[in-house]
């Protein structure tokens, strides 16, 4: 039973590990997946700085470089694809036959000449399904607000192109593509494969040929890019997996503990039979792996389903920049980090009770066990002094989160063994006029040094599992509210909204092709005071893809009032209105070494000076946000493509009816999407919560495994106490005295670490802000999660205790006299 | 004070047989009375020990504790009777490790009529005369075997019952210990006027006893050990 409950602790642990790995390398390993499925053999890249591309005819400059093996012009944009079973937004990607010659396997099951013959697009064999489309059949799509019907020429199996059946593209030859987004004559980028040796001098030749208005990077940059994005994600997953580790190990660790005295026992008599130190150790060792092997198999199984249908979802906010597959990618170091765990974890709860056995000579008297009392105090005053490193740490450094979790974990621990003993001593002072035995046989086994161990175990899997609930659930809500107050200061800058409509332009960021028509039609319905247009797309600062926000001139709040950091809101907003002024949230201005009031020249397509306005937070997107005019915009990025259209209502005009007018106007094979402030509100607050769904997934998962694993340790530890209950039912004491004083045990038990877990939660909650706040410059809106934390620790305490009462009740119905082995 | 009729108890042995671990056993005791009952392991001591706490029922027979028939009690009043009016110190009995000696010793006064405060007085005079006043706020695991066995005993004494079943309460003890031990045991029980039944294998342990049976193979034998040479009651 108690190797059944370790092997199970160990696969827990094993399984969240697993699957958290899994979910972080999969979002980075399709990123990765797909580059270099595209890039090929190429290794350094010319690319656009805005959506409008560049003239393809540089590319016979880029092929005049001495060196240049092949030069590929690529036409890359967002498009929405409409088949008879739904929609999907895609990367759509052009090149020509010098694009195949890369080898990138994303063509290479064709030749060059095959793939410029192309009639129609390229879809993967299983988008082209979900959206029920068949070879040669017709489809929608639409592209730069432009709608065309093309043929489906090509449908990529999984057998040609492998893992990237799961990504979100789109091919067609280049001219076609130019010809099907109205981007005749442009290229977005150039990859370019130097020949053996000649990379520096090709590059060196490449940044004249960009003359600072293309940018000449690695040809994989994609990747950094990615990574800098979704760096909050992946290191929210990274704390989650150090937490569901110590969770899964102290469950194992719990276990195994009930195990310790026949294994103590067992080893004893072989010492005393002869046997050595090293023969000992290989028999733990042997025990250990008996654990670890069954625990590993199970838990890698365990987080393959986690990772399937639990972590499965990717955040939607990086959609809006990058584009990625659904599948899931397991590297052998997922299962390596995963499986060393587990065996790390059973060696680990098997050696460390037993050490002193392990040095044990037959003759030597043992050591009466210490009731643990100076231990506690030297543990308090560890604990104290944590704390106070912590409290440094936040002050001084709060970019360090990692080390001050760490530090504030440790205080947790060690605080916990005076926790306990306080409480203890408090509950008997507050009792002892009661005249009833259920607090005293309670506190007992809390008061046992025998038990310490356990019990420590045991409260600290509730203690680690709350905090991390805490901890982190509270710095979700606080960045939650943060983010939805940016979302909606942003949104709220107009009445309705009309973007280009597909997942992928939640941020409005892909531009308008010929939007006059459009603006006419609307300024015509019923109840539209004003239209402007708002000016966005995404632009690579080094490894930064930032937002860029142009709002027009007229909109009320062009920087979000509740993100300034620096500037008064009032001027800066007028400035950003009156032009020349740009706002930039905290890790550009860093970048850029720039102040407020300071003067940057920005290098946008066309390297234009501003003033900074403001430093903000990065308004919700990790890489971080510029906001400037839309006017401002068109003359930097050399383009009056418009992304959105900001609509004002006269007074009075019910907005639900005036967008349904703009919706009958711009009719119903539009590709515009128009949505009400409150609409679009709402969309940015779903988009949020699914960006942050992974957190609460993985806190859910690890406050369930620790209750579990405290449930079914302390519910061993009752069963294996069955004997003690038989020997005081025949002094007397009733099955219900018995129970009581069970329920009241286990309430006090996990009731102290939950508490303790919750009020260290609530100030880790501060840490994680300020951590998030420092490092990537997000809103967050700062709380103290009382509510987060009172229900964490009132949901463990009395879910965990409610279940025990039923082993608890089986436990004390032993017959009052010694029961059978 | 107790009244032992005819009071016989079988075994299942495997393979459909019965062992006949009691066989019309019947005895009294008085008030203030220390009975040994003395046999080998096997003959059935602890299962009428067990009968007279109500812990096992018996096949036939009655076992009366001061005029009452203890098999007809209610599940709540055997409970009591075990609580108050039963002292039990067998084999299995333990301390419980994480309190002091004290409350061990008056953990059946709580939860009866008094509380901690109350509970701990009256098992002080208790602990002292058992020679533990030095020793009454230690653990178990900081007292001796013979420390803990006085712990149990102070329990068993502690609620002034009137019948104190003792089932090999030296057996982990050297002799000079278990003299000790006995010794007070049967001073307590005497000036208490407690009706005692010692179990034992032991003939040191029997030779306090104000009179002494033999159980053989279930069965009181006519006459009390040799080497004691003590009066015997027949059965019946």
């Amino acid at each position: 039973m108690q190797e059944l409950l370790a092997v199970t602790g160990i696969a827990i642990g094993v399984g969240l590990v697993f699957a958290a790995l899994v979910a972080s390398t999969s979002l980075t390993g399709s990123v990765r997946q797909l580059t270099d499925s595209v890039i090929g053999d190429a290794t350094l890249q010319l690319s656009a700085r805005g959506a409008a591309g560049f003239d393809e005819r540089i590319v016979e400059e880029v092929r005049a470089v001495e060196g240049v093996d092949t030069a590929a012009p690529v036409l890359e944009t967002q498009a929405n694809i409409l088949g008879p079973k739904g929609r999907a937004s895609v990367l759509f990607l052009g090149g020509d036959e010098h694009f195949t010659r890369l080898g990138g396997s994303l063509l290479g099951h064709s030749g060059g000449a095959d793939f410029s013959g192309i009639s129609g697009i390229a879809l993967p064999a299983q988008l082209a399904d979900s959206l029920g489309l068949a070879f040669g059949q017709s489809l929608r799509m639409e592209v730069n607000s432009r709608v065309r019907s093309v043929t489906l020429g090509v449908r990529l199996a999984e057998a040609e192109i492998g893992a990237l059946v799961h990504h979100p593209v789109a091919l067609a030859p280049l001219e076609g593509a130019q010809e099907i987004s109205g981007m005749e004559g442009r290229a977005t980028r150039i990859l370019v494969e130097s020949k053996p040796g000649r990379e520096r001098a090709v590059r060196a030749a490449l940044t004249r040929i960009a003359a600072d208005r293309l940018d000449v990077s690695a040809a994989d940059s994609e990747v950094a890019v990615f990574a800098q994005a979704a760096s909050p994600t992946n290191q929210s997953t990274a704390l989650f997996s150090v937490f569901s580790a110590l969770v899964g190990f102290l469950f194992a660790f719990s276990a195994v503990l009930l195990t310790v005295p026949q294994r103590r026992r067992f080893i004893t008599d072989i010492r005393m039979s002869g046997h050595t130190s090293g023969a000992v150790v290989q028999l733990l060792l042997l025990d250990a792996l008996a654990l670890a092997v069954p625990g590993v198999i199970l838990g890698l199984l365990l987080g393959d389903q986690l990772s399937r249908h639990l972590f499965d979802s990717t955040p939607g906010y990086l959609a809006a920049a990058f584009a990625f597959g659904s599948q899931r990618i397991v590297t052998w170091q997922s299962v390596a980090i995963a499986s060393g765990a587990g065996v790390a974890a059973a060696c680990i709860a098997v050696f460390v009770p037993l050490r002193d056995i392990l040095a044990y000579r037959p003759n030597r008297k043992r050591r009466p066990p210490s009731h643990g009392g100076r231990f506690d105090v030297r543990a308090g005053i560890a604990a104290a002094v944590c704390l106070a490193v912590v409290t440094a740490l936040v002050v001084a450094a709060p970019d360090a989160a990692v080390p001050a979790i760490a530090t504030l974990t440790a205080a947790l621990l060690l605080l916990l063994p005076f926790l306990l003993r306080a409480v203890a001593a408090a509950l008997a002072l507050v009792t002892r006029s009661i005249r009833s035995v259920v607090p005293t046989v309670a506190l007992q086994e809390l008061g046992s040094s025998e038990a310490k161990t356990r019990t420590l175990a045991v409260a600290a899997t509730g203690a680690i599992a709350v905090f991390a609930a805490v901890a982190i659930g509270g710095a979700h809500a606080d960045l939650e509210r943060g983010l939805d107050a940016s979302a909606r200061d942003i949104d709220q800058n107009a009445d309705i909204w009309l973007t280009f409509d597909g997942k992928a332009n939640i941020l409005a960021t892909t531009p308008f092709d010929k939007p006059g028509q459009v603006a006419a039609a609307v300024r015509g319905v019923a109840g539209v005071s004003q239209a402007h247009w708002y000016r966005g797309s995404f632009f690579d600062l080094g490894d930064r893809r930032a937002w860029v926000l142009a709002p027009p001139p007229s909109a009320e709040n062009p920087i979000p009032p509740t993100q300034i950091i620096e500037g008064g809101v009032a001027r800066a907003s007028k400035r950003v209105r009156s032009g020349g002024w740009i706002a930039l949230s905290q890790s550009i201005a860093r970048d850029l070494d720039a102040e407020v009031g300071q003067r940057v020249t920005f290098p946008a397509v066309v390297p234009t000076p501003f003033r900074v306005a403001a430093i903000t937070t990065n308004l919700g997107w990790p890489p971080g946000a510029i906001v400037l005019n839309a006017q401002d915009y068109a003359r930097a990025w050399g383009s009056r493509a418009a992304s959105a259209l900001h609509v004002d209502l006269r007074p009075g005009a019910p907005p639900d009816e005036v967008a349904a007018g703009i919706r009958r106007v711009i009719g119903p094979n539009s590709p515009m999407r128009v949505e009400t402030t409150h609409e679009r509100v709402d969309r940015h607050y779903a988009l949020t919560r699914e960006g942050l769904s992974r957190l609460t997934q993985i806190s859910a998962m690890v406050l369930i495994s620790a209750v579990l694993a405290m449930v079914a340790t302390v519910g061993g530890m009752i069963w294996q106490r069955r004997r003690t209950f038989a020997s005081l039912k025949v002094q007397g004491l009733s099955e219900r005295e018995l129970w009581s004083s069970l329920l009241l045990e286990s309430t006090v038990l996990l009731g102290t670490a939950s508490l303790a877990g919750a009020a260290f939660g609530l100030y880790g909650q501060v840490l994680l802000g300020r951590a998030l706040e420092a490092i990537t410059g997000f809103p967050v809106f700062y709380s103290v999660a009382v509510l987060i934390a009172g229900s964490v620790l009132a949901a463990a305490t009395l879910v965990a205790v409610a279940m025990l009462a039923v082993p608890g009740w089986l436990a004390v119905r032993v017959p009052p006299r010694r029961p059978e082995a | 004070m107790l009244v032992l009729d005819e009071v016989v108890k079988h075994y299942g042995a495997g393979g459909g047989e019965t062992v006949r671990a009691l066989d019309g056993i019947s005895m009294t005791i008085r008030a203030g009375e220390l009975v040994a009952l003395y046999g080998p392991s096997g003959s059935g001591k602890t299962t009428l020990l067990n009968i007279i706490a109500a812990l096992l029922a018996p096949d036939s027979g009655h076992v009366f504790v001061e005029g009452r028939d203890i098999s007809q009690l209610s599940p709540r009043d055997t409970q009591r009777y075990r609580r108050v009016e039963l002292g039990y110190i067998n084999q299995s009995t333990e301390l419980l490790p994480g309190i002091r000696a004290i409350d061990n010793a008056a953990l059946k006064l709580l939860g009866t009529r008094s509380n901690v405060h109350e509970a701990r007085d009256q098992v002080v005079p208790l602990l002292e005369r058992l020679g533990l006043a030095d020793r009454l706020h230690h653990r178990p695991h900081e007292l001796s075997a013979g420390q803990r066995q006085r712990v149990l005993i102070a329990r068993a004494l502690s609620t002034r019952p009137q019948l104190v079943l003792a089932d090999e309460p030296t057996g982990n003890l050297d002799a000079q210990r278990s003299r000790e031990v006995l010794q007070m045991l049967t001073d307590v029980c005497a000036e208490q006027q407690i009706a005692t039944l010692l179990a034992t294998h032991d003939p040191q342990a029997a030779a306090f006893a104000t009179r002494a049976h033999s159980l053989q193979e279930g069965r009181l034998a006519p006459h009390g050990p040799p080497d004691l040479a003590l009066p015997a009651e027949s059965g019946g």
